[in-house]
């Protein structure tokens, strides 16, 4: 191997800080890569007051305040994976942030999403927001009270049906090749409580047997339908509708996709979660703490620069595992040809 | 240099090439030209306040001779500054009072020097915040056109709650690391320039109009700072003009920030100068013009206007307009009283850090690292004198500025006094050291140390500053000993719960040639 990888780990000391690192050594395990402990302190700059306000002095303090810092830091990461500390100023942290991940050609950013989040579940911080709004590698965020386990056992992949999700399947190919570790692929519907009946009530199976050929074309069924970025097939329907059934079937061109070129070693499941709102459908879904969920930017963000879309970021909200938040760098064309309409119910675009 | 942390002295484990290309310094290297420094220089100034806070205390110390001493009180300030200057290229890991003064006269008079410096602070904390509060009030009644609303300011709970409030924001916003952009300093400088001419030329014109409430014919003999009575007058003048000038200098200490160091710091201190100038002499002449010295309702010697001498003349000068220059001194002061909060606290955090302060004063908030506790004590401190001063004081705020003037003579002097023995053993090394390191620092601090003393035994004098006095002794003279007093009990104090400091263990002092 010529190069590892190597992942930026943004600490401050705090919970947040530390849940980055848990994090940062459960994905460093799984892939082998090594840490690069970031501490982004303030640059200063001159303070319009009538008094001095000695940026010399302070920074000098902060300086040596920071490498204790991450000294402390460094002793958190335990023996079998290798961690490196670095102090660095920057105007904002996020902004400091990225500019060690293009420093070190790192190939995430690991951050403590959470504060004071219910639960175990996120509230994104500032940071994390600022970081998820600009970042041009995968942005990995963890959950309140996060603990690394000793091993990820399982990736889950939320995909939408939006064209571009071969770019989020290229990323999780390269990031599972080789590896020993279970991947499921899910998609969320979200159902309205208010309008109850299935506009559709045309039976569908409500798991799709894992025949890739059988339900090729039906995948694209609600390609116009879901949210952008995010990764949800949204449906005004409740049981086992068309939106399900869509979404199922496009659960089976994902697989045909991933299966041609994956090597990861691990089994492969497909799931859907259906629930009123994204959060009930996390919710809906089995989750472990040994797993991470993959999904991919909004197509609102400039190529290869992350921008979190409105139901992945309610998605968050929702979940009690780490999120990796993988940017845009392949945009794929819409199709041109729109698949003959089926009449299906109006997506709730929220 | 085992007295500052510098970079080398933790070991580094940042040891990749690749983080080269970042920043090693926190400065922002090169980013400030000469108008953004000059922005800089009057924002730190802050004219519009410090007009409002200054005009009524100089006119009742030097009546129409404002413009003389304006003039003169600038001397010492810049004398003292090219010693500051030097003293900061010298030693550019340290920046304040404090060090420089422990490492040119050891721990006992560094300490104090620290503990001037941070009394000075936390006093116009207490000013800038007793300033909003008035215009705050004054630019609701102005908004509403309910004259009632102004006079809230007077009620002795609001205003003392309404200070806590303004400083709970200001210290909140700076706890959070929270810096004015550059935008907004420009619009804020722009904005107090244009309503200060405002005002300057709407007094004239109501002069020429012959409505002025005291007409006063303009006389040259204005600017001729010997005409005034005596030297108690002058010293008390020029210790009010040090207040007015005050962080000027830090203009001078921008080296690494500016796009060219060599000459940037220098042209835009020259240019905010001149434009200070203009404008005070501008405001002063004009304000003298209209109000006259009298002690009638809108006169500058009226002691019940002293204090905030704006709040008093924006409306008869101004008309409908006079929001405008309530708006300015508001955002001024608020502006000048967040950015300010900064200062005591990264002193205080140094003097915790070298064990001349407890402990807890050194730490960082690991979430926005600024000197958490270190602020939050210097708005409770800086509240807990402007809530005592209030009930005391007949005019505080005119006690403050005068009280502030001296704290400033003070750490000014022993910092001036510091260049100067510092650099002893390099004074006569060239003409340009002798001047920069030896003279001027000396003249400088010698003025500051006259002005500092005529004006203590002054303020002993029950009819001094507002006329407040405590068993006969002036207020102001009884508020500088209880700082002063306070600072020596603390200093024993921590001496006695942690000597280290005090017996040169955490910094040391020592000469330019040392190293």
């Amino acid at each position: 191997m010529t190069r590892v990888d190597n992942y930026v780990v943004a600490y401050e000391a705090t919970e947040r800080g530390n849940e980055a690192i848990e994090l940062g050594v459960a994905l460093a395990r799984l892939t082998a890569a090594e840490l690069r402990l970031c501490l982004i302190l303030p640059r200063s700059s001159a303070v319009p007051a009538k008094v001095p306000s000695s940026i010399a002095d302070f920074d000098a303090l902060l300086e040596e305040q920071g490498r204790l810092w991450l000294a402390g830091a460094a002793a958190r990461v335990p023996a079998d994976v290798t961690a490196t500390t670095h102090l660095l100023w920057a105007d904002s942290t996020s902004e400091g942030l990225i500019e060690a991940a293009k420093q070190f050609q790192s190939d995430r950013i690991v951050v403590g999403a959470a504060r004071g989040g219910i639960l175990n579940r996120f509230s994104i911080g500032s940071v994390a927001n600022a970081l998820l709004h600009a970042s041009p590698v995968p942005v990995a965020l963890a959950p309140h009270g996060y603990h690394a386990p000793e091993k990820l056992t399982r990736i889950t992949c939320a995909i939408g049906t939006r064209p571009g999700w071969e770019a989020l399947l290229d990323s999780l190919v390269a990031l599972s090749n080789g590896l020993d570790v279970d991947l499921r692929f899910v998609t969320l519907i979200e159902v309205d409580a208010a309008h109850g009946r299935p506009a559709h009530p045309k039976p569908h199976p409500p798991h799709v047997p894992h025949d890739p050929a059988a339900h090729d074309q039906a995948g694209h069924d609600h390609g116009g339908a879901d949210h952008a970025g995010a990764a949800v097939a949204g449906a005004a329907a409740l049981h086992d509708s068309s939106a399900h059934a869509g979404s199922a079937a496009h659960l089976v061109a994902v697989l045909q996709y991933f299966r041609t070129r994956s090597t990861a070693l691990g089994t492969v499941t497909t799931e859907v979660g259906t629930g009123t709102s994204v959060e009930a459908a996390v919710e809906t879904l089995g989750w472990l703490p040994s797993e991470v969920v993959i999904v991919g930017s909004s197509r609102l963000a400039r190529p290869s620069t992350i921008f979190l879309g409105i139901t992945a970021n309610r998605m968050l909200h929702g979940l009690p595992v780490p999120l990796i938040v993988v940017p845009n760098t392949h945009a794929h064309p819409a199709p041109p040809t729109r698949v003959p309409p089926t009449p299906a119910p109006p997506a709730r675009t929220r | 240099m085992a007295h500052t942390p510098s970079p080398g002295s933790t070991p580094d484990t940042s040891s990749l090439p690749a983080a080269g290309g970042l920043s090693a310094k926190g400065l922002s290297a090169g980013s400030i030209g000469l108008l953004g420094a000059t922005v800089i220089g009057i924002s730190c100034i802050a004219p519009a306040y410090t007009l409002t806070a200054s005009l009524g205390p100089t006119v009742a110390a030097v009546g129409t001779q404002m413009p003389g001493i304006f003039l003169v009180g600038f001397i010492p300030m810049l004398l003292v500054a090219l010693g500051y200057r030097e003293l900061n290229n010298a030693m550019p890991d340290s920046g304040t009072s404090f060090t420089w003064a422990t490492r040119a006269f050891g721990p006992w008079i560094g300490w104090m020097g620290g503990w001037g410096l941070i009394v000075a602070t936390v006093v116009v904390l207490s000013n800038l915040a007793g300033v909003a509060v008035d215009f705050l009030y004054l630019a609701l009644a102005q908004l509403f056109n309910n004259p009632d609303l102004a006079d809230l300011t007077n009620n002795v709970v609001v205003n003392v709650v309404t200070c806590l409030v303004f400083m709970a924001l200001a210290c909140y916003v700076s706890y959070r690391g929270m810096e004015t952009t550059k935008a907004v300093q420009y619009v804020l400088v722009a904005f107090q320039l244009l309503v200060l001419v405002w005002f300057s030329v709407a007094a004239l014109i109501e002069f020429g109009n012959g409505a002025a409430f005291d007409e006063l014919a303009f006389s040259p003999g204005w600017f001729n700072p010997f005409l005034v009575p005596d030297f108690s007058a002058f010293a008390a003048g020029v210790s009010l003009s040090i207040f007015i000038f005050w962080g000027w200098d830090v203009t001078l200490t921008m080296n690494e920030e500016t796009k060219n160091p060599k000459t940037t710091p220098g042209r835009a201190a020259t240019l905010t100068v001149v434009i200070i100038f203009a404008l005070y002499i501008l405001v002063a002449i004009s304000a003298l013009m209209f109000s006259g010295i009298g002690t009638g309702e809108l006169g500058l010697g009226n002691e019940e206007i002293q204090g905030n001498v704006f709040a008093a003349l924006a409306g008869p000068v101004m008309g409908p307009f006079a929001i405008l220059l309530s708006l300015a001194v508001l955002s001024s002061s608020a502006a000048s009283l967040q950015s300010t909060f900064v200062g005591p606290a990264r002193t205080m955090l140094a003097m915790g850090h070298y064990k001349a302060f407890p402990n807890r004063f050194a730490t960082i908030s690991p979430r926005f690292k600024s000197p958490g506790f270190a602020t939050i004590m210097a708005a409770i401190v800086a509240w807990g004198f402007y809530a005592v001063l209030r009930v005391l004081s007949t005019d505080v705020l005119t006690d403050t500025i005068l009280t502030l003037g001296m704290m400033i003579c003070f750490y000014y002097g022993v910092t001036a006094f510091a260049c100067v023995w510092y650099f002893r053993a390099e004074a006569f090394a060239s003409a340009r050291s002798f001047f920069l390191k030896f003279l001027a620092p000396l003249v400088g601090g010698v003025i500051l140390s006259v002005i500092f003393v005529t004006t203590l035994i002054d303020s002993t004098n029950p009819g001094y500053g507002s006329g407040s006095n405590i068993g006969g002794l002036g207020l102001v003279f009884v508020l500088a000993m209880v700082l002063f007093i306070a600072g020596v009990v603390l200093m024993l104090l921590q001496h006695r719960a942690n000597p280290a400091f005090f017996q040169g263990k955490t910094l040391t002092k020592g000469t330019s040639t040392d190293r």
